[in-house]
């Protein structure tokens, strides 16, 4: 809210500079967010809080002036409409049948007064500059004076042309179904039952609370007007402006709620002001409903407040404090004060809502700082641990970490091959296309995110990204964090020789996972071949995620063009499933092994996992272990073949293995790739 | 030949050695397969049994005498420079090491951060990112229909009525609260989600650090201590910081924390709109209306809690000027962290 230094002045004598004046606000909970000299006046615009209605008015800003600098308020003087109070001759008849409220609970206070033959023209130039000053355009004189009160009152008025009304009669009712109306900004608005509106005989002539009507809107034609001052429910103003989209300064102080006791107060000013302005004479005043404001009675043991805050405030300065913000402050007890909250501090309700206001005014920086104690909690590791350890392993692998939306468009999921008919969770209010659904899979986001990278000619690409996917189920919504990898180009890197560059396969992804599973002391992990692109990563006989080579169609769908690109998805939760992390040690060989190598080629349909299985079986117990230490496919192998080469490591732990002791049973593995694999030895 | 005679050649050919290979073909000579040694060795077997252990004596010992003159050779050879081989490294050539990748920018704030709460003793809880109106909303003291909700934009899911993707950290203040009993010191990150028009400011999802201490007995002034360190550990001892008054339905007294601003020294420069001042966090002490919602009782308990925008603090950080570029992914970007 902007509100002007000078208009501030009318009510409190401020003797500090606009730029003290704004410091001393911001650090009172008024955040200032800027302020600047506009001719002989500055204007401060306000961060106003949602719990501050009263600071919606320059009234309301100029009692916490007089709070903070310690001043008394004084009622307007030269500009301000509170300035003639008291001394007005006008005295209108009141009048019964004008108003008819439906329901109380839409409307607890509406009061309209009649003024006649009222000259509408141009306002004079230190309302329209005032107007300007804190962003408000000038109409006409009355339209003019019913802004005027409201920025300087914080209650919203409106002025009808009395002449357009069908009969002298204010409804204040819900809109039917399907009627309409049209805005004093020229739009058409459509209403309904959920909308109150002020309507004549007839028609409605405004909403409520919201925006007047063009209709009856007061114009330079206008001679007689009805000036309206009311307490609309507060909610009802809240929907009824959600539902149309539409703002105002009436409606952004209904929400928030006016304060009751300024309703007839404001009216009252703005007649004297038309009066004075646009001549005219009273003729009728009209008032329904409760104008009794509640006032609450709290109260604050002063004791607690030094507690809460860790300050020893005495109970004199608190009490001071107090009655500085206008509240009505009795000693109870020596500790103990019942404090009646004035009615535009509907805010105030509980002791600690005082201690608030207390420590505001006192200064938060007048408290000193503290450390607490902090009891340690009782857990000890937990899943975030783990998860910053997978982190870091995969960073120590080469790979890059990545965070990507949650909200996805269905787009990106079709393009990588995911079935969006059913099962997604759909957002209800999307801004756009870009946040429709809640993504099931981690993948597609990190396909987007790689095809990015490698648009900017990066030579390598290797992310990952840890977070929760969601899927529905009956009535919940199912959420589980995932490990997702992309992987895609060339690994280069220097060696002796000079630069070595190696084209990222799935192998390479199976290599992290291997990597990252015996980090984390995963035992009985597999990864079977499901279909032709897509590998399952099985732990302990579930599976637990799998690796995909992307097919042409979805690296078409992504325009990634000539590369071969590797992705892999583990389920969180499963894995922790499978996760170790107790060690426990086993003695180092006290006895050497014998180490021979077997060179062959083979055909490449036969997968070497049986191989090796089949050794092992074979060589047992004095085979320790059995590895492949080199494959090779080229040149010097046969076209369907590939060249291996396995290390059989013997050894046991009770004594030496001598060479006579190992050569018959190595020839008999040699036999075994021979007769039952089918396999052709390379001499070494 | 006797042994005498054999160890005085050995010192003359030693002698005559001014390389490592030429020590090489010494010790060949000598100690190789057929090298004088073992020939004087397999001559042992020949000789008059009473004759034998003398010489295998006279023998191991000359092999040992060997050895300690071979190894002082090659030991004084290899200290001479003129023999070392010149290095022809080029140490302006790249090194040769596994690259490392990298954490996000906003991981490693999150972890920065937490480690800092970690070793003040608050323990780091996580709570799910599709939330109940109630945690979100009503269980914060937060009225459905009222203005105080407009800080709060929300994105709701259609078919699961009352669910919505959390606007902000606190719901776990409220599920923590709900099943544990205090002390409680806890510090929560996490994704939020809020339907925000996307600018250089703004995003749709972002992450926050949420932290709330519970104890009988937590003040105002605990909360003011504990945010001090936290904002000296992170932006360094000199900075300056502020607390403002300021309003939040979960929490009163409420407050928002500034720091000095990092570039300008809160002299006023782009970065803090010439103000000086960083806003970096909001806090207060927890309403006694959320007490009461989650059935702790606030006449024995008090405590406070926090919330801070994790991309805010790594843009001041690290000086980045568009949050947009955390979730573009770009690896220029990402691998300058």
């Amino acid at each position: 809210m902007k509100v002007t230094y000078r208009w501030l002045k009318n009510f409190v004598d401020i003797k500090i500079s606009p730029w003290e004046l704004a410091d001393k606000l911001t650090m009172a909970g008024l955040e200032v967010v800027s302020l600047e000299k506009t001719g002989e006046d500055f204007v401060l615009e306000i961060e106003i809080t949602s719990n501050r209605p009263d600071w919606l008015s320059i009234l309301g800003i100029a009692r916490e002036v007089a709070a903070i600098t310690g001043r008394r308020l004084k009622l307007g003087v030269g500009c301000s409409v509170l300035g003639a109070q008291g001394k007005s001759k006008h005295q209108a008849p009141s009048t019964k049948n004008l108003i008819i409220i439906e329901d109380k609970k839409d409307c607890s206070l509406y009061t309209a007064r009649i003024i006649r033959n009222v000259k509408v023209g141009p306002s004079p130039e230190w309302i329209s500059k005032r107007l300007k000053l804190v962003g408000c355009r000038s109409v006409n004189n009355i339209v003019d004076i019913t802004n005027y009160c409201l920025f300087e009152l914080g209650q919203p008025l409106h002025a009808f042309d009395l002449d357009k009304l069908s009969q002298e009669e204010i409804r204040v009712r819900r809109a039917t179904t399907d009627e309409k109306i049209i805005t004093i900004d020229g739009a058409t608005r459509l209403l309904g039952p959920e909308i109150l509106v002020i309507a004549d005989t007839h028609n409605p002539i405004a909403i409520a609370g919201i925006m007047g009507g063009k209709e009856t809107e007061v114009t330079l034609k206008t001679r007689n007007i009805l000036l309206e001052s009311a307490v609309f429910n507060p909610v009802l103003v809240r929907r009824g402006k959600q539902k149309l989209g539409l703002q105002s300064e009436s409606a952004y102080r209904f929400e928030r709620g006016v304060d009751w006791e300024a309703v007839s107060n404001a009216s009252w000013a703005a007649q004297e002001l038309i009066l004075k302005l646009a001549s005219g004479k009273p003729s009728e005043f009209a008032s329904l409903g409760a104008a009794k404001a509640i006032h609450h009675l709290i109260n604050l043991d002063v004791a607690y407040l030094n507690k809460v805050l860790g300050t020893a405030i005495p109970v004199l300065k608190v009490k001071q404090i107090l009655n500085r913000l206008g509240l009505q402050v009795k000693t109870k007890t020596r500790n103990i004060l019942t404090v009646k909250a004035p009615s535009f501090r509907q805010d105030l309700k509980l002791p600690v809502d005082l201690v608030e206001e207390v420590a505001r005014i006192y200064g938060y920086a007048q408290i000193p700082p503290t450390l607490p104690a902090v009891k340690p909690g009782r857990k000890v590791l937990d899943k975030r641990d783990v998860i910053c350890g997978i982190k870091n392993i995969l960073c120590g692998l080469g790979l890059d970490e990545v965070i990507t939306y949650s909200l996805v468009d269905r787009d990106l999921l079709k393009k990588s091959g995911i079935n969006t008919a059913a099962g997604l969770i759909e957002i209800s209010n999307p801004l756009s296309k870009e946040q429709e659904v809640l993504r099931p899979a981690l993948f597609p986001s990190l396909i987007r995110a790689l095809a990015h990278n490698l648009d900017q000619q990066q030579e390598r690409v290797s992310i990952f990204e840890i977070a929760n996917v969601f899927s529905g189920q009956e009535k919940a919504v199912a959420e589980e964090p995932l490990l997702g990898l992309a992987l895609s180009g060339v690994n280069s890197f220097f060696t002796k020789q000079g630069l070595a560059r190696d084209q990222i396969t799935l192998l390479h992804l199976k290599g992290i996972l291997e990597t990252l599973f015996n980090r984390l002391g995963v035992r009985g992990f597999d990864f079977s071949r499901q279909e032709d692109h897509k590998i399952n990563i099985i732990i302990n006989q579930k599976q637990v995620g799998f690796m995909l080579d992307l097919t042409p169609q979805i690296l078409g769908a992504f325009d990634i063009k000539n590369r071969q690109v590797v992705l892999a998805q583990v389920n969180l939760e499963k894995l922790f499933g499978g996760i170790n992390l107790g060690k426990k040690f086993l003695d180092i060989p006290k006895y050497p092994a014998i180490t021979r190598d077997i060179s062959f080629t083979i055909n490449e349909d036969i997968p070497v996992q049986g191989l090796l299985v089949a050794i092992e079986a074979k060589g047992a117990p004095l085979l320790d272990q059995v590895k492949i230490v080199d494959y090779y496919q080229g040149k010097q192998i046969p076209v369907g073949f590939k060249g291996l080469t396995i290390s059989c490591i013997y050894r046991l732990d009770s004594r030496t293995l001598t060479e006579e002791e190992i050569a018959p049973l190595h020839n008999d593995i040699c036999s075994l790739l021979e007769e039952r694999f089918g396999i052709k030895l390379r001499k070494a | 030949m006797d042994i005498n005679s054999i160890q005085a050649q050995i010192e003359g050919d030693l002698a005559k050695v001014v390389s490592l290979p030429a020590l090489e073909e010494v010790r060949v000579k000598y100690l190789g397969r057929k090298g004088l040694i073992a020939e004087l060795t397999s001559s042992i077997p020949g000789l008059p049994v009473e004759q034998r252990g003398a010489f295998g004596k006279q023998v191991n010992a000359l092999k040992n005498k060997l050895l300690g003159l071979l190894e002082e050779k090659e030991r004084t050879l290899k200290t001479k420079d003129s023999v070392l081989k010149k290095s022809n490294l080029d140490v302006g050539m790249p090194g040769i090491a596994q690259e490392l990748g990298h954490l996000h920018p906003i991981t490693q704030i999150i972890d920065e951060i937490c480690t800092i709460f970690n070793r003040m003793g608050f323990s780091i809880v996580q709570g799910p990112e599709v939330e109940t109106e109630y945690n979100n909303f009503t269980g914060l003291n937060i009225p459905l229909e009222h203005p105080s909700r407009d800080a709060f934009d929300t994105f709701y899911l259609k078919d699961y009525s009352k669910l919505l993707l959390r606007s902000h950290t606190s719901p776990v203040q409220v599920r923590v609260m709900k099943t544990q009993k205090p002390p409680l010191a806890i510090v929560v990150p996490g994704r939020v989600y809020r339907p925000d028009a996307v600018d250089a400011s703004h995003l749709f999802m972002f992450h926050q650090i949420e932290g709330f201490l519970v104890d009988e007995n937590i003040r105002f002034s605990d909360l003011k201590g504990i945010l001090e360190l936290f904002a000296q550990s992170v932006f360094g001892q000199d900075i300056k910081m502020r607390f403002r008054p300021h309003f939040f339905p979960f929490t009163e007294p409420s407050v928002e924390v500034d720091i000095s601003c990092i570039m300008c020294k809160g002299k006023g420069c782009s970065v803090c709109g010439r103000k000086g001042w960083l806003e970096i966090l909001g806090a207060g002490m927890i309403h006694p209306n959320v007490f009461t919602q989650v059935g702790i009782d606030p006449k024995i308990y008090t405590g406070f809690a926090f919330g801070m925008g994790v991309e805010r603090m790594a843009m001041l950080k690290y000086g980045i000027n568009d949050i947009r570029l955390f979730f573009e992914n770009d690896l220029r970007f990402l691998r300058q962290f």
